[in-house]
């Protein structure tokens, strides 16, 4: 794990351009958000002014609009559309059933501003899928990230709560706050080092850093989800009977929109696509628990009433990711509030089930 | 290999689904070399007799005629599948059965009683057995493609998608019309395998698919209500190409 090398300098927020330029430069594909159709994306930029600028994404349980602002958070795509994209070609059969696995160009991707939520699931899908998918992993291995702090929480974040925000940590290449003019600046890694050199920066300077703190300390306030994860896990699995999940999923639809924006849900679905010249190939997509044909097997169905499929996603999220990959499923984005299209809050849920007893 | 030996049927219906094997127009010379399209009207002269391997069928029944024609279709078919949104929930003319269509008759026909109509317009599966569905107003080309080769292959069942359009809406990368427009979008209860063709651009899905499997449309219901939107609109929402679904039917009687 990386940690910051530096400390914190200072420079001005023009030198963002400079930054940007010097990876494209490097020869990265720089990924950041800009805006299309009134909306936040995350996709591949070839010049700094196609950066969204002067925006403000405003959230909200099942909505979301830009208004111009100052500051923005995140839109439905997370870095897992790169990293894990939703349709991946794993091998081809030819007709003679010879099979084809297709060879790859490792890209060199470098994600620009985005928040500590996002590296934080970068972070949690390195656990789920390093070692295990070569596709993630060539990426992941190329990659460099460039991280912006959040000083306005949005109104359905919660990463004070998961512990992955407002305020990047570790694991970032360089992390940058904006306060005003003034670009706050840290390296975590030697590649951030390098690219700090390049930058006109300096230490920072004591009335700067208490603005920093107070603004981290501010925004990590807003940030919260009114429960706490000390014990989460065994709170919410000692209720695993709870009457909340059913009441909840009265405004579900199962159409699974959590699963496909959460940034950490990885599960996935294998089709085999016959072609019509003989030939067939193999897809992996992106599935999700919701969906009524993710517990189907065959026989029978692990979970065919939508309650338990909802208790499984949140439960998974919060207690069976502790044991399995030793970290929260969740970062506390909330990208599955604000693109749930019944408006469900995540943390609502939790808070409901943990003031009820056991079968409350 | 033996050919596969197709018939395609029509019944009340536009045409438009059996259509899209003719727009298969990259693929119908292969097509063709992998099945024989004995009998399909629309396609060709030549009728060849039954039985056959596998039945396409579109329509909805509404007459007593259909009624014995999909009776005798099945009898001469291996597989019945039927394809379309009036061949799996009664269609656009199943808008008749929330009517009168007796009235409909002395309107239109100068001799209204040569007109023998069944009360209701409904899919072939209340009259027989039906071995497959595939949904859509009109059927997607390709998964009428990949449903014949899924067959040919020997895969059994042959498998289409069930669940919901936002799925695939996500993983085509689509931002969501309802969330971010506030755009009345059927897509969280309706059948995905159209790849989310509406929302992608920028049109709310009006559920031509019909419903998903484990479908909640009343959680949808009370969406649109709290988005304030008038109940009349909800109601066409619901009651357009798959409005005698069971499921979607249940919201439209709650506006009748």
């Amino acid at each position: 794990m990386w940690v910051s090398l530096t400390g914190l300098y200072v420079g001005r927020v023009d030198s963002l351009r400079v930054l940007f330029d010097e990876l494209r430069r490097s020869g990265y594909f720089v990924v950041g958000y800009r805006v299309v159709d009134g909306v936040l994306r995350l996709g591949e930029l070839s010049s700094f002014d196609e950066l969204a600028q002067g925006v403000e994404d405003v959230q909200g349980p099942g909505r979301y609009s830009l208004i111009s602002g100052s500051f923005y958070r995140h839109g439905p795509d997370s870095p897992k559309k790169f990293l894990y994209p939703p349709y991946l070609t794993l091998f081809k059969v030819s007709s003679g059933w010879d099979v084809v696995v297709p060879v790859r160009e490792v890209r060199r991707l470098a994600f620009f501003g985005l928040k500590p939520c996002d590296l934080a699931s970068i972070k949690v899908l390195d656990r789920v899928l390093l070692g295990v998918d070569d596709y993630y992993e060539s990426l992941r291995k190329n990659m460099v990230l460039i991280v912006e702090n959040c000083t306005t929480p949005g109104n359905t974040c919660f990463c004070s709560t998961m512990n992955t925000g407002p305020r990047a940590r570790d694991s970032f290449d360089l992390a940058y706050t904006r306060l005003g003019d003034k670009l706050v600046l840290e390296a975590g890694s030697v590649l951030g080092l390098k690219l700090l050199n390049v930058l006109e920066v300096e230490p920072i300077d004591d009335a700067t850093y208490e603005r920093f703190e107070a603004t981290m300390r501010n925004a990590s306030e807003k940030a919260r989800a009114g429960f706490e994860l000390n014990g989460l896990p065994e709170e919410l699995e000692l209720r695993i009977e709870s009457k909340v999940y059913e009441k909840v999923t009265e405004k579900c639809l199962g159409c699974a929109n959590c699963n496909m924006v959460c940034p950490t849900c990885f599960c996935f679905d294998v089709l085999d696509v016959p072609l019509i010249d003989g030939s067939a190939e193999r897809v992996r997509v992106w599935d999700g628990c919701l969906n009524f044909t993710y517990g189907q097997v065959a026989g029978g169905h692990f979970r065919p009433d939508l309650w338990a499929r909802y208790r499984h996603f949140v439960l998974h999220k919060f207690a069976y990711w502790v044991k399995q990959f030793g970290t929260f499923g969740c970062v506390g984005c909330g990208r599955c509030i604000t693109w749930c299209p019944t408006g469900i809050d995540l943390r609502e849920t939790v808070r409901s089930v943990l003031r009820g007893g056991k079968s409350g | 290999m033996r050919k596969l030996k197709v018939a395609v049927y029509k019944f009340s219906s536009c045409d438009g689904c059996q259509l899209q094997f003719l727009n298969l127009e990259d693929e119908l010379l292969q097509l063709s070399d992998l099945i024989e399209f004995a009998l399909f009207y629309e396609a060709r002269r030549f009728v060849g007799s039954g039985p056959y391997d596998v039945a396409f069928v579109e329509g909805s029944i509404s007459t007593p005629h259909e009624v014995e024609l999909i009776k005798k279709v099945r009898e001469e078919s291996k597989v019945l599948v039927a394809i379309g949104a009036c061949a799996t929930s009664g269609g656009i003319q199943a808008l008749r059965n929330w009517a009168d269509a007796e009235e409909y008759k002395r309107y239109v026909y100068p001799r209204p009683e040569w007109v023998e109509v069944l009360r209701y317009a409904e899919p072939p599966s209340k009259y027989v057995k039906v071995d497959y569905e595939i949904r859509g107003c009109p059927v997607s080309k390709d998964q009428l493609l990949s449903f014949v080769l899924q067959l040919l292959k020997g895969k059994t069942p042959p498998t289409l998608p069930v669940d919901s359009v936002c799925v695939e809406c996500k993983r085509r990368g689509n931002v969501c019309v309802l969330v971010a427009k506030g755009i009345p979008c059927l897509g969280p209860v309706t059948m995905g395998g159209c790849g989310a063709l509406c929302p992608s651009y920028g049109r709310g899905c009006y559920g031509c698919y019909g419903p998903m499997i484990d479908p909640k449309p009343d959680a949808l219901n009370a969406r649109f209500k709290e988005l304030n939107i008038k109940p009349k609109e909800i109601q066409l929402l619901f009651k357009q190409f798959t409005n005698w679904s069971k499921e979607f039917r249940k919201v439209v009687e709650e506006y009748e």
